[in-house]
């Protein structure tokens, strides 16, 4: 235990050095705050930006807090999901190309500690990067629309944040299958964003898919009500993320051994 | 410049401000880094010019990281 709090220090300290512990927060809070003020301010943009006709008038809906917030939960779907594929793809294929990898498993440390503690380092750091970034979404919406209870805000981002260490596992899987950065980036990417496109359009078929978590979260902000298949969702949600760290470990243990 | 008047500065100022700080890291790292993904010159020019994303794109790809 001793030993794996090392490997997850070590973890930290590359990751100060990377200034990831300033970068990531700042990307997720800007992330979240996009939305809410450039759709508050949408029509003095439009009117400084001119274009428009003389006397013309826009009538735009008012959109709700709730509408604007899962804008924001938009973002990390698409931007989000792009930076932790991009910046966690050389986890562990980084690592091995660069013979770092090596140089901490001739000492006697197992293959599950390195895996799981690159992973809990990972985990760490976007839970609190997406905590930071959706409460900055929640206060903006709140001062500029209005105020979502914050259990409620607090319940988004307990189910949203188990979608985004579900992507993460995913990522260090690749990770620990190719030997190159960039395959395992891409392939990660490609992978989810199919399955969320599959996700959506099935979305009666494939109720209990880790995919449905962010419409479920809509569902819950808009509705004040859980939806039905929330529980599987989640619970298949879970078993995915395990089953993914631990074929990350086999994978990397075999392929240590082969090469 | 009534656009100017009407924006709320206390929303806006803190976004400016942490805005900031993420582009003085990336010039910060940029110039103590030995070698980046393509010309340094090029990394400089993105993070000076792009607005937040330049620095942002800077961070992702930019850096070697190992």
């Amino acid at each position: 235990m001793k030993q794996w709090f090392t490997l997850l220090n070590k973890e930290f300290l590359e990751m100060a050095r990377n200034y990831k512990w300033i970068w990531m927060p700042i990307t997720f809070i800007l992330l979240g705050v996009m939305d809410p003020l450039t759709t508050y301010y949408l029509p003095e943009i439009l009117n400084s930006v001119g274009g428009l006709p003389e006397g013309a008038i826009f009538e735009m809906p008012e959109p709700s807090a709730q509408e604007v917030f899962i804008m924001s939960l938009g973002q990390y779907q698409m931007i989000g999901i792009l930076i932790i594929a991009l910046s966690m793809m050389a986890t562990v294929a980084g690592e091995r190309k660069s013979g770092v990898a090596q140089l901490i498993l001739v000492k006697p440390v197992s293959y599950f500690s390195y895996i799981t503690s690159k992973w809990a380092a990972a985990l760490i750091l976007i839970v609190v990067s997406l905590f930071l970034g959706m409460l900055a979404s929640w206060y903006y919406t709140g001062v500029l629309f209005e105020f979502i209870p914050f259990g409620t805000f607090m319940e988004s981002f307990g189910l949203y944040s188990l979608w985004l260490i579900l992507v993460l596992s995913f990522v260090i899987l690749c990770s620990a299958m190719f030997m190159q950065p960039v395959a395992a980036g891409m392939v990660a990417l490609v992978t989810v964003f199919i399955s969320t496109i599959i996700g959506g359009s099935f979305q009666h078929l494939l109720e209990w898919s880790p995919t449905q978590l962010l419409p479920y979260v809509s569902e819950r902000l808009i509705t004040e009500k859980w939806p039905e298949h929330v529980w599987p969702a989640t619970g298949i949600t879970l078993t995915m993320t395990v089953l993914f760290v631990l074929l990350a470990i086999y994978i990397f243990k075999r392929k240590e051994l082969a090469d | 410049m009534e656009l100017f008047a009407d924006i709320n500065w206390a929303l806006i100022a803190p976004i400016l401000f942490i805005q900031v700080i993420l582009l003085v890291i990336a010039v910060i790292d940029l110039i103590k880094i030995e070698k980046t993904n393509g010309p340094k010159w090029v990394w400089a020019i993105v993070i000076l010019m792009v607005n937040i994303i330049g620095p942002i794109l800077y961070f992702v790809i930019g850096r070697r990281n190992q």
